[in-house]
């Protein structure tokens, strides 16, 4: 009833009164729906945890592999405008284009960019169904603009090759959200998985609560696939606002905390990174200014070299005391100005047009300024995620991640959309040879009245979540990001289990504040195993992103290795893992 | 961080609640649209989908 009403577009002899009148039952039929406690019982073949990109494109080729089955989709925004991408994108990142790159180039580019802290299966993988995801998204009516020459428009931001293609399509989410409907998917919106379920190391569902009526929903599933994306809301922004991060701050590590609780492992925690973008509001624009003319001068008008967009020779900069560093585009031609306006102001993160009008700066004679973004966690961005192989496989059965939330290295969007179809074809795949698997009732039980309890308990709390999680992420701020050394790590390991145990006095008062509530649980949960990845990597790494002042130097001898984080069986603690890299890590 | 609401516009329809990628958009006892909760993204997406072009966000303070 509600999806039906809000489809139809408005006409002049609808008055605004009728239409209010039926808005206020709609909104009153949700009120009275929402006692706590009710339940909602879903069984599925396949259920896909988060709706962004990743898990729009699992949902609908799992359709299409085998349209019988059925397939969920929990998803903890409306699954039209959510996950990292709600305002399209300007590009596929990594697209291998046969007779000019090669995925075996590809793999040189990645080795250069992880230093050596890459599988070679997945990211191959990858590379190799990059041109058939273009072809399959422009089958759908994304475009991806070309050249004079009829060429898509190829810009080189890796070391090796020139691998990211131009896409134009603000209503790519809108796009993805079309096809999940087509395919008959069921989608269950604003709901927040708090819980896996799990028996004997088999996933078998999920548990979780709608954040508006805070209806208990539990989905059994033959094959689950996580899609929940990464922590973006992990270090503080510089501008002290908490949801003003370069990433969707819905990403508040989820799925890691989830698979994390669950028993799978995770690798690639302490590859903290983050990138020089527009201060203050964090907004992209690098690539779409760089590769088409601009510079980066310094504080001492110098222009810094930026080989294939290197971010850590600007945030050198910055670290050196050269800043603050600027972006110079005044001496680019006006219609190529209008082009790098046109994408910026349109696509991905269109309020920029607003911040520049408010500051009153003009591309065409200003400047514009570069600030360190926080620290984030990230399979997308970085090298942070569940641990996968090439068939988007975690270590427990019948648990898939595709997108953010996996470890396949800077694999950006194209990752997110290939992992997405390969994680269908796998789970598609297992349902069909396993049934629903065996659910320990309890498990249900203690989840529900875990969540019951914190809506009882916390009603009069004495902290609010926003403050809550302000002192969480400065201190991740002050002790969980780079420069890092063994003291100032362990600082925070200190704090950790205060912070668990003042959870009990922030103030809970409905069930968006619950998702908040348990949102810091998933930021500590990821805080806890970045800073034990951290400690564990007694070397210097990536730059800035993993600088030990106690172990200054890069040392391949001994570090060409995975760190690899799961749960203790019996001490419930993390536990620490060292890997070897399935090829040596040469690079 | 003001939600600017023309309320001639506004037909209370809920696009807006309905598609807020944070979940922070609710509609008053008058049936217009109001930030519940200070946690906006400022990704506009409240703005875009208005089918009436009735609303516009303006970035917090913090960050403008």
């Amino acid at each position: 009833m509600i999806v039906i009403i809000i489809k139809i577009k408005l006409t002049k002899f609808i008055t605004k009164n009728l239409y209010l009148n039926i808005n206020l039952q709609i909104m009153s039929f949700i009120e009275t729906k929402t006692k706590v406690g009710e339940l909602m019982n879903l069984e599925t073949d396949i259920l896909v945890i988060g709706g962004g990109s990743a898990g729009t494109m699992a949902a609908i080729v799992a359709k299409e592999q085998n349209p019988d089955s059925d397939v969920v989709i929990i998803e903890k925004g409306e699954i039209n405008r959510s996950g990292s991408i709600a305002m399209g994108m300007d590009a596929l990142n990594i697209v291998v284009q046969p007779g000019i790159t090669t995925p075996e180039l590809y793999m040189n580019s990645a080795r250069i960019a992880t230093e050596g802290i890459l599988d070679y299966k997945p990211s191959f993988v990858m590379a190799e169904r990059s041109y058939s995801m273009l072809k399959r998204l422009e089958g759908w009516g994304i475009r991806f603009p070309r050249d004079d020459e009829n060429k898509y428009i190829s810009l080189q931001v890796h070391a090796k090759g020139s691998f990211l293609i131009e896409m134009d399509s603000p209503e790519l989410k809108l796009v993805l959200a079309e096809k999940v409907k087509e395919a008959g998917v069921r989608v269950i919106n604003r709901t927040i998985v708090t819980k896996l379920l799990v028996d004997r190391g088999q996933v078998n569902g999920a548990m979780g609560f709608n954040l508006r009526t805070g209806e208990f929903v539990v989905c059994k599933a033959k094959a689950t696939i996580l899609a929940n994306g990464g922590c973006a809301r992990f270090s503080l922004p510089n501008s002290g606002y908490l949801y003003g991060t370069f990433d969707y701050p819905g990403n508040a590590g989820d799925g890691y905390s989830l698979a994390y609780q669950a028993g799978a492992q995770l690798t690639g925690f302490e590859y903290t990174n983050c990138s020089p973008l527009i201060k203050d509001i964090n907004c992209p624009l690098l690539y779409i200014t760089l590769t088409r003319g601009a510079e980066v001068v310094n504080a001492l008008g110098e222009t810094i070299d930026l080989e294939y967009v290197s971010t850590q020779n600007m945030l050198k900069e910055l670290r050196e005391g050269r800043g603050p560093i600027f972006i110079k585009m005044n001496h680019l031609p006006e219609e190529r100005i209008q082009e790098i306006e046109r994408i910026l102001f349109t696509v991905e993160r269109p309020i920029q047009k607003k911040f520049w009008e408010n500051r009153g700066i003009d591309f065409r004679e200003g400047l514009i300024e570069l600030g360190e973004t926080e620290y984030q966690l990230c399979g997308g961005h970085g090298l942070t995620g569940i641990v996968v192989n090439e068939k988007t496989e975690t270590t427990l059965k019948g648990l898939y991640a595709a997108g953010d939330v996996a470890c396949v290295p800077l694999q950006h969007l194209t990752g997110a959309f290939v992992f997405g179809e390969v994680a269908a074809e796998e789970a598609v795949k297992f349902a069909s040879n396993n049934d629903l698997g065996e659910v320990d009732q309890n498990l249900i039980k203690n989840e529900e009245q875990r969540l019951l309890n914190v809506m009882d308990n916390n009603k009069s709390g004495s902290i609010s979540v926003q403050d809550f999680e302000y002192k969480v992420r400065r201190t991740i701020s002050d002790y969980a990001i780079p420069p890092k050394n063994e003291i100032k790590l362990k600082r925070f390991l200190w704090w950790l289990p205060r912070f668990r145990d003042d959870m009990k006095d922030i103030q809970v008062t409905d069930h968006h504040e619950l998702s908040r509530y348990e949102e810091i649980q998933f930021i500590l949960d990821s805080a806890e195993l970045s800073v034990h990845a951290s400690l564990a990597r007694e070397e210097s790494r990536w730059g800035w992103f993993h600088h030990r002042t106690d172990y200054p130097e890069k040392d391949d001898a001994n570090w060409l290795k995975h760190v690899v984080l799961e749960k203790g069986l019996k001490s419930g603690e993390v536990q620490t893992l060292l890997v070897d890299i399935e090829n040596g890590g040469e690079h | 961080m003001p939600l600017i609401v023309d309320e001639d516009l506004c037909t209370s329809c809920g696009v807006c609640v309905d598609r807020c990628t944070m979940d922070i958009i609710r509609l008053n006892d008058d049936g217009f649209p109001y930030k519940k909760y200070d946690e906006c993204w400022y990704c506009g997406v409240c703005e875009e989908d208005c089918p009436e072009n009735a609303l516009i966000i303006d970035l917090p303070f913090q960050v403008k």
